[in-house]
C-alpha cells in the first residue's frame, strides 16, 4: 500500500516536471526563434548600414577627387591663357592638399615646380590608366614631405593645341578631414589603400590604438589573423575587378565585418573593419533584453522546479518524521508491553515462587500439628515436632516479613529511624547470627575492621544490620560447604569530620553469579535460577530490599562476580558521627593511662592505636611475642607498668600463651592481660587463665568491647551477668497480664504460652472493652496491659491513649506493651507516640516479652 | 507565521505585476532641448613620428609597453593626445625610416620624432633640432648620451634608453666545440673557422643593419678607450687624419667573414634587422648573431632561448667592445605644437617615467640617476659598459655621420663593393664633410 502511494507520489512529481519543461521548452523554441530573426534581420540591417557608411565616404572621396580634376583642368584653362606661365606656377604655395605643381612644354622631358626644383615626369607612373573625371591620375608614391601622394596631369590646351602638361601633386592626408572623425564611436577603422601597390596611403588620425603596424594588405591580415587563403582569394580578386568586398570575421576576439570599398573605379580602397556590436548597439540591447527574460523565465523555471521538490521534500520529511515517531512509539508500546509481560511473568512466577515457598513450611507446620495430634502422648516427639514446627513458622514469618519490606519499599513508604548505634554490638550481633550458620556449612566466617575511629554513629541500626544479614546470610546460602566468607569493615578517608566513610565488603568464594544474572540481580521478584540454588529456599527480594535500603540512606552498592569464583558485593555508607564520642573521663578514673597490644598483624595494632587515639590512652605497640616481653621488661625496670595488655593468641614465634606467661611472670596480677582473638575461645579458656589471661576479647578490636571487658575483669562482672540472666527467664513468673486482643486463637496462643512461663492473664475482645476493664481494676491488680493494636470497636492506640488519660495514680505507669502484627519501625514510633511503653512484634517471642517485661517490671 | 509569509508573497507579486505592466506603457518621456552635439573637441594633439604604431600600454609586448606606458603619463598629465604618425619601409627598395624622417622633419610635418643617430647628426646640423637642454632630463645625462647627441653645442636629442649592441653567441656550442669566446679579430675567425669545419654552415647571422658594429668597433676602440678623443675627432673633421684608415681594418674584416662564407652576404644584404637570422639563432643552426641590448629581454626576439645564451661585445684587439648606440626624440623648432611637445618629452623623459621604461625593458637609463638589475646573460657586455669600456656607434661632434654612412658603405660591401672602393667612398664623405 505504501509502496504503491510512493510510486504514485513519483509519477505525480514527474509528470510535473516533464508539463514544466514542456512548457518552457515551447516557449524557450519562441524566444530562440523570435531572436534568431531579429538577428538575422539585424545581421541584415548591420551589412546595409555599413554599407550605406561605406558608399558616402565613397560618394565623398570621389567628389573631392572629382573637385580636384575639374579644378586642376581650371587650372590648366587659366595656364593656357597665361603669357607667363612659369611665374605663375612658381608662386603657387602649397597647401594642405596641393603640395607641387609642376608643367612640362611638350616635347620636353623635363619641367618645372612651384619647388624651383627641375620636375621630371619619369618618376610617376600612369602607366595603370586611371582617371578622375578623365584626368589620368599616377600611382601613389611617397612624395618629398615623407608623405603619401597622387598626381593628376592635365593638358595644356592653348587653340586647340597642346603646349604643356599641368602636373599637380596631392597628398592622401588631405582626405583626413572628410573621413569619418571616429568611426563608428572610434570602434571601427577606416584606412585607405592604394589598389596597386596595397600600401596604405592614409591613416586617419583618431585611429586609437592597433597591435601592428597596418603597412599594406599583406600587414592588415596579419594583424587582424585573416589567414584563410580562401578568403584572401576572394579579397584578391575582388581588389583586382574593383569591386566592394565585404565579409564577416573575428578580430581580436569580436565578431566583425571586414570591407574593401572600391573608390574611384578600385584606383584606391577603403579598407578597415568594423565590430558588429558597435553597429548593432540597439541590436545588443534588445538581445540582451531577451537574454535577461530567458534568464529570469529560467530562473523561475528553476525556482518553480526547486519549489516543488522543497516541498515535496519537506512533506516526504514530515512524512518519515511521522513514520519515525509513530515506529518509535510502537517500539516503545512494545517495549512497555515487554516489561509488564516480564513483570507480569516475574510476578507470576514469584507468586509460584511464593506459593512453593509458603506452602513448603506451611505444609510442615501443619504436618506436624497432624502428627502432633497423633502423638500427643509421645512427650519427646511433642518437643520434637513443636521444634520443627517453630522453625517452619519462622521461616514464613521472615518470608511475609521480606514480601511486607518490598511492598513498602515499592511504595515507597520506608522511613529510617535514625539512632546512635554502636558498631562493635552490631558487628557482634551480626557475627552472633552468622557465624553459626557457616559453622554449620563448615565455611571459614572472618570479620576484619579497619580504620575506623568512631564507634557510635548515628543511623537506623536495624536497616543496617538487616543489609549486613543479607549480604551475610547469601554468602552463607550460596557458598559451598568448606568454602571461605569475609566480612570486612573499612574506614574511608572522610570527606568532612561529620562524617565517617565507610565501606563494608562481603566476599565470598561460593557459586557466583552469572553476567545476565548480575543485570537483574537488584530487581524485586528474580532469583538466581540454576540447579544449585533451586535448592535454596528464599523469597528474591533481599538484594532489593538491600539496595534500596542502600540507596535510602544515600550510599552505594556494587557488586563482583564470577560464576564458581566468587562474589565480592561493596556497600559504602556514610554515617554522621554523634556529638560527645570521647570517653576519655573513664579511663582517667580508671587509671588506665599507656597500654600495650602485641599483634605480629601491624595492621591491627595501628588500628588499636587510632581507635585508642581519642580516649588519651597511650598505646604501644609490639608485633611479636618477643618484642612485647622485651618492653614489659623495659617499663618494669622503671618500676611502671603496662596498665593493660592485649596479646594476640596466634604469633608466629613466641606464641600468645608463651608470651602471656613470660609477661605475668613480669607484671603483677591486678594488671589485665586480655587475649585477642576471632577464634571461639572455649577450647583454649582453661591454658590461658592457667597463663594469666583475665579474658577474651573478639577481634576486631572495639573501644567499647575493651571498656566492657575491663570493667567484667576490674569488676568481676561475669557473675552479675549470670543473675541478671537467671531473673529475666523468671520475669513472667507470677505476674498477671490484661490482654486486648481481639483473636480469639491469639488470645488463646498466648495465654497459653504466659500459662507456661506461669504468669494469668484477662482477655479483652477489644480495646474499649480493656479501658473499661482497667478502669474498673483495682491498683496493682494487672501488672502491664499487652495491648493488639488492630482490633474493632476502638484500636490499640486509641485505647492507650484513652488508660493514660484516666485519673488514677497508675495510668500513667503501667506497662503497656503493644503485641502485633503491625511490625515495622513506624508502627513501633506510632505505638510510642500513642503512649505505649513498649512494642513486641508478633507472633510474639516469648524470649523477647520476658525480656521487655523483665526491663519494666 | 506561515499567515505573515503568504501576506509577504501575496505584497511581493502584486508590486511585480504593477512594474510590469507600467513597464509596458507606451508613454515616453520626449525632451525639449537641442539634442545636436555642437560642442567642439578642444582635445590637444601632439604628434609623433616613429616606426611604431601606437599600442595599448597595457599589452603583452614588453619592449613596446614600456614606452607607451611613458606616453600615457604624459597624456594623463598633460591633458593632451599623442597622434601617432608612422612609417614602415616594406623592403629594402623602399625609402628608409631615415628617409622619411628628414623628408618630415625638414617640411614640419610633425611635432617630436624618434631619431636614429644619423637623422639626429643630419637634421642637428642642419638646424632643424630645438636644443633641448632646458629639459630637466638635460642636468641628469649621462655623459655618453650628452657626446653623443650634442651637435654644434645644442642638445638636438635624448633617448630613453642607451642601446648598447653586442654579439648574442649560444655559449653551449661555444663549450661543445670547446671554444673560448673571442675577445680579438683573430680569436673571432678562429672561432668561425672551428663552427665552419664542425659544420656549420654560416656561424654568423647578420641582416643588413648591424655588421658595421664590427668596423665600429675596430676602429674606434682606441679613440675612446685611451686615445684623445675630441683630438681624434677634431683631426678627422679637419681632414688631418683620414676617416678611411680607421675603417679599412673592419671592413677587411667583413671581407674576411664574407669570403670564408662565414657570413651569407647575399642574404644579410636584403634581410630586416632579427627577422633574418632569428630562426637559425633559435634553432642553433648559428651560434653568433649581433642585435641590441633590449632583445635579451624580449620574447619577440631572444628573450627565451632553449641554450645558454651570452651578449659580448665586439671583437677588437682591446677586447670585447660594446657599440653604443641611441635613437633619441627630437623637436622641431617649427612644430605646429612645439611648446606641448617639449612639454611631453619632459615628462617622457622624466626620472619617473626612465625608472618605469627601464625597469620593464632592463636597459640601460640614459639618466644617471637610474639604475636597474640586468639579466645574466647580459652581464659580460654589461660588465665592460660599466668599466667605460665601448665604442659610440655615432657621435654628433664628427662632421661625417657615422652609423647612418658606414651601414650604406657596408651594405655596398655586401653588395659586391671591394675594400678599396668602400673606402674610397669614406674619403669622398669626408671631403665633401670638408667642403661645408
Amino acid at each position: 500500500m505504501n509502496k504503491s502511494k510512493k510510486k504514485g507520489r513519483k509519477f505525480q512529481g514527474v509528470s510535473f516536471i516533464i508539463l514544466v519543461m514542456i512548457v518552457f521548452c515551447i516557449l524557450g523554441g519562441v524566444v530562440f526563434s523570435i531572436a534568431r530573426r531579429i538577428s538575422a534581420e539585424m545581421s541584415e540591417s548591420a551589412v546595409n548600414n555599413l554599407g550605406e557608411s561605406l558608399n558616402l565616404i565613397q560618394g565623398t572621396v570621389e567628389v573631392i577627387l572629382k573637385k580636384e580634376a575639374e579644378f586642376q583642368k581650371l587650372m590648366a584653362e587659366e595656364i593656357a591663357i597665361m603669357d607667363e606661365p612659369e611665374e605663375f606656377i612658381h608662386s603657387y604655395n602649397r597647401d594642405g592638399t596641393i603640395i607641387m605643381l609642376s608643367m612640362v612644354w611638350a616635347g620636353e622631358t623635363e619641367g618645372f615646380s612651384n619647388t624651383g626644383e627641375s620636375f621630371s615626369a619619369e618618376e610617376l607612373d600612369f602607366s595603370l590608366g586611371r582617371t578622375v573625371d578623365g584626368l589620368p591620375v599616377s600611382e601613389s608614391y611617397l612624395n618629398s614631405l615623407g608623405t603619401w601622394a597622387y598626381t593628376m596631369k592635365c593638358p595644356v590646351v592653348r587653340d586647340g593645341e597642346e603646349i604643356a602638361t599641368l602636373y599637380v601633386e596631392y597628398i592622401y592626408d588631405s582626405f583626413d578631414k572628410p573621413l569619418p572623425n571616429k568611426f563608428y564611436n572610434g570602434s571601427a577603422t577606416i584606412y585607405m589603400m592604394d589598389a596597386q601597390s596595397e600600401r596604405f596611403v592614409l591613416k586617419p588620425k583618431g585611429i586609437g590604438e592597433r597591435e601592428a603596424g597596418h603597412i599594406n594588405l599583406d600587414d592588415f591580415y596579419r594583424a587582424n589573423r585573416i589567414l584563410e587563403p580562401d578568403i584572401q582569394e576572394q579579397i584578391d580578386s575582388g581588389i583586382k575587378a574593383g569591386e566592394n568586398v565585404m565579409f564577416y570575421h573575428d578580430i581580436q576576439d569580436k565578431e566583425s565585418l571586414i570591407y574593401m570599398w572600391a573608390v574611384n573605379d578600385g584606383a584606391v580602397y577603403l579598407i578597415g573593419y568594423v565590430p558588429i556590436e558597435a553597429i548593432q548597439q540597439e541590436g545588443r540591447a534588445v538581445n540582451q533584453n531577451i537574454l535577461v527574460v530567458v534568464i529570469i523565465m529560467l530562473v523561475a523555471f528553476i525556482s518553480c522546479c526547486g519549489l516543488y521538490f522543497f516541498n515535496g521534500r519537506q512533506q516526504a520529511k514530515i512524512r518519515a518524521e511521522r513514520e519515525r515517531e509513530r515506529e518509535i512509539h510502537n517500539k516503545q508500546l512494545a517495549e512497555a508491553l515487554q516489561t509488564a509481560q516480564i513483570a507480569s511473568q516475574s510476578k507470576t512466577t514469584f507468586l509460584s515462587n511464593m506459593s512453593h515457598d509458603i506452602r513448603t513450611p506451611m505444609n510442615a507446620i501443619l504436618g506436624f500439628t497432624t502428627l502432633l495430634t497423633k502423638d500427643a502422648d509421645n512427650p519427646a516427639k511433642v518437643r520434637e515436632y513443636t521444634k520443627k514446627i517453630t522453625s517452619s513458622g519462622q521461616h514464613l514469618l521472615s518470608l511475609i516479613n521480606d514480601v511486607l519490606d518490598v511492598s513498602k519499599i515499592e511504595s515507597g513508604k520506608v522511613v529510617l529511624t535514625m539512632g546512635e548505634f554502636n558498631l562493635n554490638d552490631m558487628v557482634s550481633s551480626v557475627d552472633a547470627i552468622i557465624r553459626p550458620s557457616a559453622k554449620a556449612k563448615g565455611q571459614n566466617f572472618e570479620v576484619v575492621v579497619t580504620g575506623i575511629k568512631h564507634e557510635r554513629l548515628l543511623g537506623d541500626e536495624t536497616r543496617i544490620n538487616q543489609i549486613l544479614i543479607n549480604l551475610l546470610s547469601n554468602a552463607v546460602k550460596y557458598t559451598q560447604e568448606g568454602g571461605n566468607i569475609y566480612f570486612r569493615m573499612i574506614g574511608l578517608k572522610q570527606r568532612t569530620s561529620q562524617f565517617e566513610r565507610i565501606q563494608i565488603e562481603v566476599e565470598d568464594n561460593g557459586y557466583g553469579m552469572t553476567p545476565e544474572y548480575l543485570e537483574v540481580l537488584f530487581d524485586a521478584f528474580t532469583r538466581a535460577e540454576n540447579s544449585t540454588t533451586n535448592k535454596v529456599q528464599g523469597t528474591g527480594l533481599g538484594m532489593a530490599i538491600t539496595k534500596n535500603i542502600v540507596e535510602l540512606m544515600g550510599g552505594t552498592i556494587d557488586v563482583l562476580s564470577q560464576v564458581d569464583r566468587g562474589t565480592l558485593f561493596t556497600v559504602e555508607l556514610e554515617l554522621r558521627i554523634p556529638d560527645g564520642q570521647v570517653d576519655e573521663q573513664f579511663w582517667k578514673k580508671n587509671g588506665v593511662s599507656q597500654i600495650l597490644a602485641v599483634d605480629d598483624d601491624e595492621d591491627i595494632c595501628k588500628n588499636i592505636q587510632m581507635l585508642m587515639e581519642d580516649t588519651g590512652v597511650l598505646v604501644d605497640t609490639a608485633l611479636s611475642g618477643e618484642e612485647a616481653v622485651r618492653m614489659v621488661q623495659e617499663v618494669s625496670k622503671q618500676e611502671k607498668y603496662y596498665d593493660v595488655i592485649l596479646l594476640d593468641w596466634q604469633m608466629p614465634g613466641m606464641n600468645g600463651m608463651e608470651t602471656a606467661k613470660r609477661i605475668r611472670a613480669i607484671v603483677p596480677d591486678h594488671i589485665p592481660i586480655f587475649f585477642l582473638t576471632a577464634y571461639d575461645w572455649d577450647d583454649i579458656e582453661d591454658e590461658a587463665v592457667h597463663a594469666g589471661i583475665d579474658g577474651f576479647l573478639a577481634k576486631p578490636f572495639f573501644v567499647s568491647a575493651f571498656r566492657e571487658k575491663y570493667l567484667e575483669v576490674r569488676a568481676g562482672h561475669s557473675q552479675t551477668a549470670s543473675s541478671l540472666d537467671e531473673a529475666e527467664e523468671h520475669a513472667l513468673e507470677g505476674r498477671h497480664f490484661l490482654v486486648a486482643e481481639d483473636n480469639e486463637i491469639n488470645a488463646e496462643i498466648l495465654e497459653e504460652l504466659l500459662d507456661v512461663e506461669g504468669a494469668t492473664c484477662e482477655i479483652a475482645e477489644n480495646g474499649k472493652l480493656a479501658t473499661e476493664r482497667f478502669s474498673r481494676a483495682a491498683r496493682g491488680e494487672f501488672d502491664a496491659i499487652l495491648m493488639d493494636v488492630q482490633m474493632p470497636v476502638m484500636n490499640g492506640y486509641d485505647a492507650t491513649k484513652a488508660i493514660r488519660a484516666m485519673e488514677r495514680e497508675d495510668a500513667d505507669t503501667i506497662p503497656i506493651i503493644a503485641m502485633t502484627a503491625n511490625a515495622f519501625a513506624e508502627d513501633v514510633k506510632d505505638a510510642m507516640d500513642a503512649g505505649m511503653t513498649a512494642h513486641i512484634a508478633k507472633p510474639v517471642d516469648m524470649k523477647l516479652l520476658k525480656k521487655t517485661i523483665h526491663l519494666y517490671l | 507565521m506561515r499567515k505573515v509569509t503568504r501576506k509577504m508573497w501575496a505584497i511581493l507579486l502584486s508590486g511585480t505585476m504593477v512594474f510590469t505592466v507600467s513597464a509596458c506603457s507606451n508613454q515616453k518621456d520626449v525632451p525639449n532641448e537641442n539634442l545636436a552635439g555642437n560642442e567642439k573637441e578642444h582635445k590637444k594633439f601632439v604628434n609623433l613620428f616613429g616606426p611604431m604604431e601606437k599600442s595599448d600600454p597595457d599589452a603583452d609586448n614588453t619592449a613596446r609597453t614600456a614606452h607607451e606606458q611613458t606616453v600615457r603619463m604624459a597624456e594623463e598629465e598633460l591633458g593632451v593626445y599623442m597622434e601617432y604618425r608612422t612609417y614602415t619601409a616594406e623592403d629594402y627598395q623602399d625609402k628608409t625610416y631615415d628617409d622619411v624622417t628628414l623628408d618630415r622633419a625638414r617640411n614640419n610635418m610633425d611635432d617630436l620624432y624618434l631619431l636614429n643617430p644619423d637623422t639626429i647628426q643630419a637634421l642637428g646640423r642642419e638646424g632643424r633640432l630645438a636644443d633641448l637642454s632646458g629639459l630637466d632630463i638635460a642636468k641628469n645625462l649621462r655623459e655618453v648620451v650628452r657626446t653623443a647627441n650634442t651637435v654644434d653645442g645644442k642638445l638636438v636629442a635624448i633617448p630613453q634608453e642607451v642601446v648598447a649592441y653586442g654579439l648574442f653567441v649560444n655559449k653551449d656550442m661555444f663549450d661543445k666545440y670547446k671554444l673560448k669566446l673571442p675577445n680579438t679579430p683573430e680569436e673571432f675567425l678562429e672561432c668561425c673557422k672551428t663552427f665552419k669545419e664542425k659544420g656549420i654552415e654560416t656561424p654568423i647571422g647578420a641582416n643588413r643593419w648591424w655588421l658595421e658594429c664590427f668596423v665600429l668597433a675596430q676602429g674606434y676602440a682606441d679613440m675612446y678607450n685611451g686615445g684623445d678623443t675630441e683630438e681624434e675627432v677634431a683631426a678627422l673633421n679637419s681632414g688631418e687624419a683620414k676617416l678611411s684608415d680607421y675603417m679599412r681594418p673592419g671592413f677587411e674584416f667583413l671581407k674576411e667573414l664574407m669570403d670564408q662564407g662565414y657570413i651569407d652576404a647575399e642574404k644579410a644584404y636584403v634581410s630586416e634587422a632579427i627577422e633574418g637570422e632569428k630562426e637559425d639563432f633559435l634553432g642553433q643552426k648559428t651560434p653568433i648573431v649581433m642585435a641590441y641590448w633590449g632583445a635579451a629581454n624580449t620574447d619577440t626576439a631572444y628573450g627565451d632561448p632553449d641554450f645558454d645564451m651570452q651578449v659580448i661585445g665586439f671583437p677588437s684587439h682591446r677586447g670585447q667592445m660594446p657599440i653604443i648606440s641611441m635613437s633619441g626624440y627630437g623637436v622641431v623648432p617649427e612644430a605646429e605644437n612645439y611648446d606641448d611637445a617639449m612639454e611631453v618629452l619632459d615628462i617622457m623623459l622624466s626620472d619617473e617615467a626612465l625608472q618605469e621604461y627601464s625597469q620593464v625593458n632592463q636597459v640601460i637609463s640614459p639618466s644617471k640617476n637610474v639604475e636597474v638589475d640586468c639579466i645574466d646573460a647580459l652581464k659580460p657586455l654589461n660588465d665592460r659598459i660599466n668599466e667605460n669600456i665601448y665604442v659610440l656607434g655615432s657621435n654628433a661632434s664628427m662632421n661625417v655621420e657615422q652609423w647612418g654612412n658606414i651601414c650604406i658603405i657596408v651594405r655596398e660591401l655586401l653588395n659586391g663593393s671591394s675594400v678599396d672602393e668602400c673606402m674610397a667612398q669614406f674619403d669622398k664623405l669626408q671631403e665633401e664633410s670638408l667642403d661645408k
